[in-house]
């Protein structure tokens, strides 16, 4: 099977800003290569400052790769210029961490659910706010929602506009940003569990971007760990709790306290 | 890195910055004046004491007929020697003229500096301290009154009152005869002079500080290392000063460049109105009469004054604040 | 009172203020320009509700005022004839907005009733305040809209796109905030003409005051847009395809919608006091069109300032409004921003 997307040798270099100033160069994800079948789940686990909240922006376009290959549907997306970006991006989809800044708070869910439609100019408003409230019913969020302002939900109900937004233009992958690290544990179950749903009735691919293993665990197929810029380990979700070889792996492994036998 | 040439390079730093504003202001003004539509000269062709031949020796001497790059470098250059131009009105040297009427206005904008400070810092003190209060309450009210006063108000209104009432001089900055005074008495009678026009300064511009300096020391006030402090028992007056007042150096001390650029801006018109002889009745003068080396030259001196005032006040900064230090002297 | 309410009450009396203004015509008895040459320096005159023999009249009269037999200078009453004022009447012709022609005044009288005395040309100081407040007023008001429009695109240019744009104009609006800002404003009037029409004396004041103030406000909206190009929202936004322009007019520009207003409420009078400093030095709106300013201007003669305070009235007409704009400011103030002065 065609995998959804394969990443080929990314590195991405951050400069250090300033004229004038010490230039300091950091590699942020060196040399990373990996791909996503259609359907399954990709999970990139890492501490904070592994480079994996970067790759993550870079695979959705939201940075510029500084060299390395992502193929999707046949075209390397880090040699496209801006305006065929444009097109290929309502495929590929990212929902950011953190609901309260990824969320205009000041718009209200129907406006912000139905901004990809009316961004591209493909769509009337009408239209626009009629498919948002079916994506928004799909998400667990009544029509009602539609009228509110995204300042007055609470964290999970924000969480799942974001995913309304992002899915909304039907994509085929959708890049999960920490998406589960900034709710409350008893919400975190639940968009994990909304997440599932989605991508059993969408077949969506997803890449799920975590530093926590158990929700990798979870969700995922295949599990990749990440270590300052690098793939350290990769394989089969059971394979790598049951045999962690790198020290990286038995940390996260034990920071999070998985049961292998509780899956 | 020994302080010594971090201080060196910091104060360098700030007078490159300096030098390159008046630098910058002074293109400025030379690309207004090329743009100033007529000739310079066109009213002064309606002048009738000025003859054509006369009109045309200025224009070359002026090289007022060269393209402005040109004209530019050569007044700068002389700018550079202490050479501020020609005043086409008095058919003299600018600087001299310039800098006879700036000392009269550091005289005044100085002393308006300095009392408005010495009112608007432990007035604002006081009030933060007691924010909120009756008190603070009244005197914001009070400079509220004072702020919604337009200064040309204010001007024109303390100058009736020094007419009707007599007790103090209504302008000008020496009395008639004062040449005659000895040094006492004209230190005096200078003096009585400035208290009107510094007077309408100072009711102008602190209003505007003082809520500044209220706002900072409140916010300084309201810092938990503060009431950490407060919980050891530390009296309230070594309290503010030497722990609140530190605290808010840096807004402060923006604050006084701040205020230098207020007071030179209300100088011109309290100048004008009370008749005190400093740069804003000459710059009017000039403007009036196309005098133009004149009015670049006192835009470009009133400039350097700011520049001044802010420079100090980076220096003060620099002292106050060790964070700038630890900047300045990484770098 | 709610926040809110507040800020509408105080936008409902400025408003009522400046309405009052802009029915000048209406309000005024009588045309800026005319002159009554046997009525110069008349001081204000009193309506009157009791008359000589002590009757209480519930429209009120005002007796006419003539210079006494011999004087250049004093006026006496005439209490002989009493004139009751007729409301609604017809008067010289005015434009509405300068458009709709209308010829109705609110008050009048067969005699010349100067309610706030007359000038030197004996013009009726009620009607010249209340045209000369159109005038400064607009100036204000219009020098402030193009001052902060200017401000708006420069900062949004500077902190969207960054780079050298920024770095460029960020040194230039430090160029112009180095001047003390009157000295700034007097030399760009400088270099225009001096002896120009009314109108275009207008259009001049407005240019220079629009294009004087820009830089403060310019360095604010760009620390604006700067954060709010970072947030989340814009680069989801930009995920989804959007261009630089939809992210501008969509996302960051409405984020500096409070700041504008505040710095409207700030700059409005402050620009109104600068269109009246420079006519009062006969640099802005001239004679004969009236403008607060330049009907200061007379207060320069010695004589005038000491001999007939009415004149002085322009003064502090502008009072009402400058505590309408400061609540104002405070009001938006509170709700949005820091104590600091960018």
């Amino acid at each position: 099977m065609e995998p959804v997307i394969r990443v080929e040798n990314l590195v991405k270099r951050l400069a250090g800003r300033g004229l004038g100033r010490r230039v300091k160069a950091f590699t942020a994800v060196d040399s990373v290569s990996f791909s996503i079948l259609p359907r399954a789940t990709l999970a990139l686990v890492g501490e904070s400052g592994s480079g994996k909240s970067t790759l993550a922006l870079c695979l959705a376009g939201l940075e510029r790769v500084t060299s390395g290959r992502i193929w999707f549907e046949g075209r390397d997306l880090a040699a496209l210029a801006e305006k065929e970006l444009r097109a290929v991006r309502p495929r590929l989809q990212l929902v950011f961490q953190d609901p309260a800044s990824s969320l205009n708070p000041w718009w209200t869910v129907g406006e912000i659910v139905a901004e990809p439609l009316l961004v591209n100019g493909r769509t009337a408003k009408r239209e626009g706010h009629a498919r948002a409230a079916l994506v928004l019913e799909q998400v667990g969020l009544a029509a009602e929602y539609l009228e509110r302002r995204a300042q007055d939900l609470s964290g999970g109900q924000r969480q799942r506009v974001a995913i309304a937004r992002a899915l909304i233009l039907e994509p085929k992958l959708l890049i999960l940003d920490e998406v589960l690290s900034a709710l409350d544990c008893s919400i975190q179950a639940q968009i994990a569990n909304l997440l599932v749903e989605i991508q059993r009735a969408y077949g969506l691919a997803y890449l799920f971007v975590t530093h926590d293993l158990r929700m990798a665990a979870h969700l995922a197929d295949e599990i990749a760990v990440m270590s300052g810029g690098k793939i350290v380990e990769q394989g089969v979700t059971q394979d790598i709790l049951r045999n962690p070889r790198r020290f990286e792996t038995q940390s996260l492994l034990a920071a999070s306290r998985v049961e292998p036998e509780a899956m | 890195m020994s302080g010594a040439s971090a201080i060196t390079r910091f104060l360098l730093r700030r007078l490159a910055h300096a030098a390159f504003l008046l630098f910058g202001v002074s293109v400025l003004a030379f690309f207004f004046s090329t743009f100033a539509p007529g000739n310079y000269f066109d009213d002064m062709r309606l002048n009738p004491q000025i003859s054509a031949e006369q009109l045309t020796a200025l224009r070359a001497d002026y090289q007022l007929d060269r393209p402005m790059p040109v004209r530019y470098i050569r007044w700068a250059g002389a700018v550079l020697h202490g050479d501020l131009g020609l005043s086409f009105a008095y058919n003299t040297p600018v600087g001299p003229l310039l800098w006879a009427r700036a000392r009269n206005t550091l005289l005044l904008t100085g002393t308006a500096a300095v009392l408005v400070w010495m009112l608007a810092l432990p007035l604002g003190v006081w009030s933060a301290e007691k924010l909120g209060r009756p008190a603070d309450v009244a005197l914001s009210w009070a400079t509220a009154v004072l702020l919604i006063i337009p200064d040309l108000a204010l001007a024109l209104g303390l100058l009736v009152l020094a007419v009707r009432s007599g007790w103090l001089p209504t302008g000008g900055m020496v009395s008639v005869g004062s040449d005659g005074f000895s040094a006492a008495h004209r230190v005096r009678d200078v003096a009585w002079h400035m208290v009107l026009p510094v007077a309408v300064l100072v009711a102008s511009a602190l209003p505007v500080l003082l809520r500044h300096v209220r706002a900072a020391m409140a916010e300084a006030l309201q810092a938990p290392f503060l009431r950490a402090a407060e919980g050891q028992g530390i009296s309230r007056r070594r309290l503010l000063l030497r722990y609140a007042l530190p605290a808010a150096a840096h807004p402060l001390i923006a604050l006084f460049g701040f205020s230098v650029g207020t007071l030179l801006s209300g100088s011109l018109l309290v100048e004008v109105v009370m008749s005190w002889p400093g740069l804003g009745p000459f710059l009017l003068e000039a403007i009036l009469a196309r005098d133009l080396y004149v009015v670049i030259g006192a835009v470009l001196l009133s400039t350097l004054f700011l520049v001044a005032g802010n420079f100090v006040a980076d220096l003060l900064l620099y002292w106050a604040d060790p964070r700038i230090r630890a900047e300045a002297s990484r770098r | 009172m709610s926040a809110r309410s507040r800020l509408l009450v105080c936008a409902a009396v400025l408003g009522t203020l400046h309405l009052s203004v802009a029915c000048g015509g209406f309000l005024a008895p009588y045309d800026p320009a005319a002159q009554d040459r046997e009525h110069p320096y008349a001081p204000p005159m009193r309506p009157h509700f009791v008359d000589t023999q002590g009757q209480i009249h519930l429209r009120p009269f005002f007796y006419a005022q003539a210079l006494r037999t011999g004087s250049f200078e004093e006026y006496a009453e005439n209490r002989a004839t009493a004139i009751p004022v007729k409301f609604f009447v017809s008067g010289a012709p005015y434009r509405v907005l300068g458009l709709l022609p209308l010829r109705v005044h609110l008050f009048g009288g067969g005699v010349p009733i100067f309610l706030l005395g007359s000038d030197a040309y004996g013009r009726d100081l009620l009607s010249r305040v209340l045209f000369g407040g159109q005038v400064s007023l607009l100036a204000g008001l219009i020098g402030a809209g193009l001052t902060l429009s200017i401000g708006l695109c420069i900062g949004a240019v500077a902190g969207f796109w960054g780079g050298w744009k920024d770095e460029v104009l960020m040194r230039v609006a430090e160029l112009f905030l180095a001047l003390p800002w009157i000295y700034l404003l007097f030399a760009m009037r400088a270099f225009l003409p001096l002896t120009v029409p009314p109108l275009q004396a207008f259009l001049l004041v407005v240019m220079v005051l629009g294009a004087v103030g820009w830089a403060r406000p310019a360095r604010i909206v760009r620390g604006i847009v700067l954060s709010a190009k970072e947030r989340d929202f814009v680069r989801a936004a930009r995920g989804f395809g959007a261009s630089d322009a939809y992210l501008l007019r969509r996302h960051i520009l409405p984020q500096t919608a409070s700041v504008v207003l505040t710095q409207a409420a700030i700059l409005v009078p402050h620009f109104v006091l600068a269109e009246m400093t420079l006519s009062f030095l006969g640099l802005g709106v001239p004679e004969p069109v009236a403008s607060w300013g330049n009907m200061l201007a007379a207060l320069q003669h010695y004589n005038v300032l000491v001999s007939y305070w009415w004149m002085y009235l322009p003064a502090l007409v502008m009072v009402p409004f400058f505590l309408g704009y400061l609540v104002l400011a405070s009001l938006l103030h509170g709700s949005y921003g820091t104590s600091k002065i960018e």
